[in-house]
């Protein structure tokens, strides 16, 4: 069976720096797979470049077989590849649900019909009684809440998620985890990008770890946790692994 | 039309005269821009009024068009400072296109102030300089042209020098480049923005004093002196000292080498053609500078 | 027929506004016109401005090319101004796409956006001015022969009167029905945050350069009612600055991206901008300019969302009401 998601060779270059360099893994359907690897390894470049952000150096991208390399992000989210952000970026004017609806919008025509995909997002991602409130108005775990819900609405096969746990309690970490594993068991894929070692070990099948741009390591969170490449890369950064 | 070499010679002339005058109008809007990033549509207006006041010291005063600039000078810093402190203060953390709609607001008040109070009247002056050429090689020069383009250079000098030595210019500076930083140095960041935007408008004063001798002044003037302050800023690039110097030079040349051999208005086109393109291929201006 | 009840407001209102000129003298038919003009021209630069968020400083630049391709075509061909003013529109889409494509392309925003318009409209204004089958910097003059609806002339102000009440209506139709459609909420995407957006499978450069096209088809249009409306079409006069500043200053003032924003602005603006033209125009040129830029002042110091938005706003923190901007999802089904 083809992978969901396979990257050959990505490498993207800024001025003379790496940022991602001949990095090679995959994704198979109904997985959640973390990317870690200490600041500055090239998480978030390569979230970029998959979500279609940036354009690779050289390197290529497939997706569900199909070379989708350089595609642009509002193409991928049509292919069923849709990403979230780090930091949260709602629609500041315009209600919860309007926010939810412009993803709806991609798999509906229709207002009605993409309203109604939308109403069933947020009661899924737990604000549904938020529906008429502002993007702007809304706190930071509604946020991120609404940031997920607006991922889900694009109704994609694979979705990446940029640090969902960052500035949340423990308490509201372990509502988005249990959120992340009803939507996995419900068959959708996820690639996740995590800074909070606890988060990534608990909810990811298998990890991939970048330091410098390059693939380090991969395997299950207990070969992970044990492997000596990791630790050595994690040295020093100590108060993250925690 | 014959493109003779004595009329490219006198164009090239021309346009580098009031080219320096252009260079010191945009150092004020690009300084203001790199400080406190936002956009004064009303800088035009600013130097228009600084051009009806230079015209009357002179008619009604009889002062010397020259010394002028000791009154227009401060009196445009004051202005500056004034309509910063109430309409644009309150509004810096705001979109940035409320901002510049805000500036709008004032360039048509100022505008058309000025076509209550004076009437659409074009007026020029006659002072005891009017007349006064210089012939080198076949190229004529005018004395106000002269007085304008070196006073400009003075100009643009000085304020080089207050902003490199000085505490207001290191100020200026650290405030320009990271606003947080500087308030953690123990700038006074709202301070200075004031006074970057009195220095701003204060530049406008020497310029209209340095202009009008050989131009006019009318309440449209800033209309069009506005716009070719934008195309210099944006040729230096937005923020670029030197680069506004340098634009304003070669617009000067593109308004006049284009006049010289492009029939009726057409040069503008040009003009307008070239901040087009600069905008869209080259926004970081000529003298490429650092991204940040 | 509940999924076309939101467009009865405006027809009501406008059917309604059809009997004020019966009861009205003539001079304030001609204000009702103008008051029309502006909000049409508003409300067609609303839907690039207001709902995609991109401040286009350069709307003369249509206005003109509609005003001066039905004009030229009228003079030299006889064409009547019915279909002059399609022609007029298409190449205004034609250089509605041309500027959003070479603007949005290369990641033109904000200022940067705004002074690229500025300066097209005014390479416009020095292009026209030298082009002398266009009349030059004298302009073109709309040959007048007395009543005839086919060429869109008439002796009196009522038809004309009629012909722009039905174009402002369709204007607000238009924004009424971006309000809930699907491109007008991708415009409000695209406004409010690009690039979650453009993550959220919203093509954004196609989305503003649609936009722009849009906005730019309907502005000619309006172009060419200016011009039959008045007579006259010079450089200055549909290209010029002024021309631009002001179509932007109502949707602004009465409240960006609303359906009734632009409407409402120019309702309440230009009668008093007229009668101060009227009454202080020939000592005080320019007293109605002066008007503009202090209200403009005044609102983005104090009324930033206009005035549609300050009334939204007290309305929302007087009543509470949670269906304010999302009314019942309308079933569609079976109808679509």
């Amino acid at each position: 069976m083809t992978p969901l998601l396979e990257v050959k060779n990505l490498t993207r270059v800024f001025g003379g720096l790496t940022a991602v360099g001949d990095l090679t893994f995959h994704v198979d359907s109904g997985e959640i797979v973390g990317l870690i690897g200490p600041n500055g390894a090239g998480k978030t470049t390569c979230f970029n470049l998959l979500a279609g952000a940036l354009r690779p150096t050289s390197g290529s991208v497939f997706f569900k077989g199909k070379d989708v390399t350089g595609r642009k992000s509002h193409q991928m989210c049509k292919l069923g590849l849709t990403r979230t952000f780090q930091v949260v970026q709602p629609f500041p004017d315009i209600t919860a649900l309007e926010n939810v609806m412009i993803g709806a919008f991609v798999r509906h025509g229709s207002t009605g019909a993409a309203e109604a995909k939308a109403r069933e997002v947020l009661d899924v991602v737990g604000i549904g009684h938020k529906a008429d409130v502002l993007g702007r108005d809304l706190t930071l775990m509604e946020l991120k809440r609404l940031e997920i819900g607006k991922g889900l609405a694009t109704e994609p096969d694979l979705l990446l998620l940029d640090e969902v746990a960052a500035g949340l309690t423990p308490v509201e970490i372990d509502d988005i985890l249990a959120l992340v594993r009803r939507l996995n068991s419900e068959g959708m894929t996820f690639l996740v990008v995590e800074h909070v070692m606890k988060v990534i070990m608990n909810l990811s099948h298998r990890i991939v770890v970048l330091n410098f741009g390059s693939q380090i390591a991969e395997g299950t969170p207990a070969e992970i946790s044990k492997n000596p490449a990791v630790l050595d890369a994690y040295l020093g950064e100590e108060e993250y692994v925690a | 039309m014959t493109f003779s070499l004595s009329v490219i010679l006198q164009a090239i002339a021309s346009g580098l005269m009031i080219g320096g005058v252009f260079a010191l109008i945009s150092i004020g809007l690009t300084l203001i821009w790199g400080v406190m990033k936002i956009i004064n549509f009303a800088h035009g207006e600013f130097l228009m009024i600084g051009l009806y006041l230079t015209y009357f010291l002179v008619t009604q005063f009889g002062m010397d068009p020259y010394l002028t600039i000791l009154i227009t000078t401060p009196a445009l810093f004051f202005i500056g400072i004034g309509i910063f402190q109430v309409s644009i203060k309150p509004i810096l953390k705001h979109p940035q296109m409320n901002q510049i709609m805000l500036t709008l607001g004032i360039s048509l008040i100022l505008q058309n102030l000025a076509l209550v109070l004076f009437k659409a009247d074009v007026l020029s002056v006659r002072t005891r300089y009017t007349g006064i050429n210089y012939t080198v090689g076949g190229v004529v020069v005018t004395l106000t042209e002269l007085i304008a383009f070196f006073g400009s250079i003075i100009a643009t000098l000085a304020l080089y020098y207050i902003l490199k030595t000085t505490d207001i210019g290191r100020w200026i500076r650290a405030a320009a480049q990271n606003p947080t930083a500087a308030i953690l140095q123990g700038v006074d960041v709202r301070f200075t923005y004031l006074l970057a935007f009195g220095m701003g408008s204060a530049c406008l004063g020497i310029a209209a004093s340095l202009l009008l001798p050989f131009y006019y002044t009318s309440p449209t003037v800033g209309l069009f002196l506005g716009l070719i302050a934008f195309v210099v800023v944006v040729l230096g690039g937005m923020g670029n000292f030197l680069g506004a110097f340098v634009g304003g030079l070669i617009i000067g040349l593109t308004e006049s080498l284009g006049a010289a051999i492009m029939p009726g208005s057409l040069s503008r086109v040009l003009t307008f053609g070239i901040f087009v393109l600069f905008l869209l291929f080259r926004p970081q201006g000529i003298l490429s500078k650092r991204q940040s | 027929m509940r999924r076309y009840r939101e467009f009865l407001i405006p027809v009501v209102v406008f059917g309604l506004a059809g009997f004020l000129p019966l009861f009205l003298k003539t001079y304030y038919v001609h204000i009702g016109i103008l008051i029309l003009i502006w909000a049409y021209l508003a409300t067609s630069w609303n839907i690039l401005g207001g709902y995609a968020g991109q401040h286009s400083l350069g709307h003369g630049l249509y206005m003109g090319i509609g005003a001066y391709a039905s004009t030229y075509l009228a003079l030299n061909f006889g064409l009547t101004p019915w279909v002059g003013m399609f022609v007029g529109m298409a190449f205004a889409a034609a250089a509605g796409w041309f500027v959003g494509y070479a603007t949005f392309r290369y990641g033109l925003k904000g200022a940067y956006f705004a002074l690229v318009t500025i300066a097209l409209a005014e390479a416009a204004v020095y292009v026209v001015s030298n082009w002398k089958a266009m009349g030059g910097a004298a302009g073109l003059e709309v040959k007048y022969l007395g009543t005839n609806p086919f060429m869109m002339q008439f002796d009196g102000k009522l038809p004309y009167f009629y012909i722009i009440l039905v174009m402002t209506l369709l204007a607000v139709l238009t924004a009424q029905w971006l309000n809930r459609r699907r491109f007008g909420y991708r415009l409000i995407a695209v406004r409010e945050n690009e690039e979650a957006a453009e993550a959220m499978g919203v093509n954004t450069l196609g989305t503003k350069i649609n936009a722009n096209v849009l906005s730019a088809v309907m502005t000619a249009a309006g172009g060419t009612f200016f011009a039959q409306y008045f007579t006259y079409v010079g450089p200055r006069v549909v290209f010029g600055e002024m021309v631009s500043v002001q179509i932007l200053l109502f949707a602004i003032i009465g409240g960006l991206g609303t359906v009734w924003g632009p409407l409402v602005g120019a309702v309440i603006l230009v009668p008093v901008a007229e009668i101060a033209r009227a009454e202080l125009g020939t000592q005080f040129q320019g007293a109605h300019l002066l008007l503009y830029g202090g209200v403009l002042v005044f609102t983005m110091l104090f009324m930033p969302k206009g005035i549609v938005g300050l009334v939204k706003s007290v309305r929302s923190r007087i009543w509470k009401t949670p269906d304010d901007s999302v009314s019942a999802p309308a079933p569609e089904g079976g109808a679509s």
